[in-house]
């Protein structure tokens, strides 16, 4: 498309300031983040998958800038530049175009330059209290430009964690699948990986290494790797340091040693994943999962239904809402409760606004202390058609 | 357009035009340049329907793409790096046989623990906690290396873009790892760098190579029908 045409733009217009009006009473403050942005922090944040999808180029300078692809990421740069310390409250709400690449021809539900109307809760300590706010705000805000019929999808990836946390696992493996959760092929991958015994090292005189090293005794153990090295004329170059590689044998020597994961560990784990339907039967299905697992998921399951209760509170309706426990891979930053307003069996075009916790990601940006963060961005030009397709 | 003609994209200059004049050479055609020697356009002695334009090996991936040449010959793995769709856009005609090169995932020798792309990705695991960054992977095949890491779950990285000299990164440490062409790994030793076992991207060699969105009159067809007749026999 080269241009809007003026009716378009207009209404686009128009529902903006009704959605930034909604934000604003709510007390949320209006920013006006970059449009061009460091590209850094997104391939360090969301990894160079987001090249694909990304308009990243380099400036005269040499420097890497893109098109911002969202806004979550610039806006939690306001927010720490203006708080470096990163202990204080704010509520920011934005409206501005994001860029994203697209494959083939953009079209009119997949453009290469779209507005996002959204708001960012951070610091906010009750975080129930801070998700229920956000899911309500996002509703009136919807609901406010006209929408009807739209479904909530509901995700928690606290109770992933949680369930990961008390199953019988080793820490290492925990956090392999912890940190692969995001791309469920790897996860299963890894997951049947660590049901099977480990595979010897290949290489003979490392799997001798490996064997003779004393998980007590680190210093010991490193130095029978810098031994092992200099024995094989091996050159030391690179950024790992020797201790990082002696980690790393001592945990394939772990693996080695370890029973594999129990084939009921993996069946917990896959059966969780599996739960969908209303948030109040998830509930239900995941608390008898852990019973009949015999784990606690207790605190983990008690936030969940005093976010419920808050929702509820806050007049976010859950009456067409609905829990899928696998929901919330598509960002590695989201942290805990997830959430999509989506306009059933419209596939992408459907997918109206979505959002959720993202606890790490300010301290990964460089603050001091983590800083619990909640938001949730809308995509108008959707929001427009699915209102004229009603 | 301006000419309806075949257009044939050669490369213009190195070792990949030489042995792409050999290989016409041994197939009983001859490729020469029009104008002074230095131009850019060309012909085939016998094939008068059809233009030969010189191009940079890494261009003429791009123009059949574009389908402003329809076919060209250059090697696989610049195809595929300028391409993410090249199997709908192109269509591969025949491996000719020179210019082989293995694109190849190498680490530092002195990384015991690795030795194949799953290593790596708990080896980045453990990096992240101590240096608080991603593997910085050196290469000039950016997407060659995005979607070969896709394909492997591998995730914890960053490109860091190099267009020469890629071997020299990590003792430099400008980068950790590299994705880069060899032949003979003579090279990547010399740096103390190891293929990793599963780390060969793409072998590649030089390819006659169609475009499958240039435009393919009844004409062109006959002229591409003569011409791989010659060269493919």
């Amino acid at each position: 498309m080269a241009a809007e045409s003026v009716m378009r733009f207009e209404a686009l217009a128009e529902q903006a300031k009704g959605i930034m009006a909604i934000f604003g009473r709510a007390g949320y403050e209006h920013v006006a983040p970059a449009v061009l942005q460091p590209a850094d922090i997104f391939l360090d944040q969301i990894g160079e998958a987001i090249r694909s999808r990304t308009y990243v180029f380099t400036d005269p300078d040499g420097q890497e800038l893109c098109l911002r692809p969202d806004l979550t990421i610039p806006t939690c740069r306001i927010y720490l530049e203006r708080n470096p310390r990163a202990n204080r409250e704010a509520r920011y709400a934005y409206n501005g175009p994001a860029f994203r690449f697209q494959h083939g021809k953009p079209d009119a539900l997949r453009p290469r330059e779209f507005r996002q109307a959204g708001i960012e809760s951070f610091g906010v300590a009750d975080r129930e209290q801070a998700e229920a706010e956000i899911l309500a705000l996002v509703q009136e805000a919807v609901r406010g430009a006209g929408l009807r019929g739209f479904v909530l999808r509901l995700g928690d990836l606290g109770l992933l964690h949680a369930l990961l946390e008390a199953l019988p696992i080793p820490k290492r493996w925990r956090r392999r699948l912890a940190a692969s959760f995001w791309r469920p092929d790897s996860f299963h991958t890894t997951l049947r990986r660590l049901a099977t015994p480990a595979s010897p090292i290949a290489d003979a005189s490392v799997a001798a290494l490996t064997r003779e090293l004393d998980p007590d005794d680190r210093e010991g153990a490193e130095q029978r790797v810098g031994a092992y090295m200099e024995a094989g004329q091996l050159t030391f170059i690179g950024a790992r340091t020797l201790g990082e590689i002696t980690e790393r044998l001592l945990a394939i020597a772990a693996d080695m040693r370890a029973r594999p994961l129990a084939a009921e560990v993996v069946q917990t784990i896959e059966s969780y994943l599996t739960i969908v339907g209303s948030p109040e039967a998830a509930a239900r299905d995941i608390s008898k999962l852990a019973s009949e697992a015999g784990i606690d998921l207790g605190a983990a399951l008690d936030r969940y239904s005093r976010r419920l209760q808050c929702f509820r509170k806050a007049g976010a309706g859950l009456q067409h809402a609905h829990f899928a426990a696998d929901f919330g891979r598509q960002f590695e930053y989201y942290s805990g409760f997830v959430f999509q307003i989506e306009m059933p069996g419209q596939g992408v075009a459907g997918q109206i606004a979505g959002g959720g916790r993202y606890d790490g990601l300010i301290a990964s940006m460089g603050a001091p202390v983590d800083v619990p963060a909640v938001g949730s961005a809308i995509h108008t030009e959707r929001l427009l058609a699915a209102r004229e397709g009603a | 357009m301006a000419s309806a003609a075949l257009r044939l994209g050669i490369a213009s200059k190195g070792r990949l035009m030489d042995q792409t004049g050999d290989y016409f050479s041994a197939h009983g055609l001859t490729l020469k340049r029009l104008g002074h020697e230095r131009g850019y356009h060309g012909a085939i002695e016998g094939l008068d329907d059809i233009e030969v334009a010189y191009l940079s090996a890494s261009e003429i991936a791009k123009h059949l793409q574009l389908g402003r040449i329809h076919l060209g010959v250059t090697g696989e793995d610049l195809i595929r790096e300028n391409m993410a769709d090249a199997d709908e856009r192109c269509h591969f005609l025949a491996r000719l046989g020179f210019g082989q090169a293995d694109v190849v995932v190498a680490v530092p020798e002195c990384w015991i623990d690795v030795a194949n792309v799953a290593d790596l990705e708990e080896a980045a695991a453990i990096f992240h906690r101590q240096h608080g960054r991603r593997l910085r992977v050196a290469t000039k095949f950016m997407n060659l290396t995005r979607r070969f890491f896709a394909e492997k779950g591998f995730a914890s990285y960053r490109i860091v873009e190099s267009l020469g000299a890629t071997e020299g990164t990590p003792a430099a440490q400008t980068a950790d790892i590299i994705v880069d062409i060899t032949t003979t790994g003579t090279t990547l030793g010399a740096n103390h760098l190891k293929v990793l076992e599963d780390g060969v991207m793409l072998r590649s060699e030089a390819c006659l190579v169609a475009s499958r969105v240039a435009d393919w009159s009844a004409q062109n067809q006959a002229a591409e029908q003569r011409l791989a007749e010659r060269l493919l026999a």
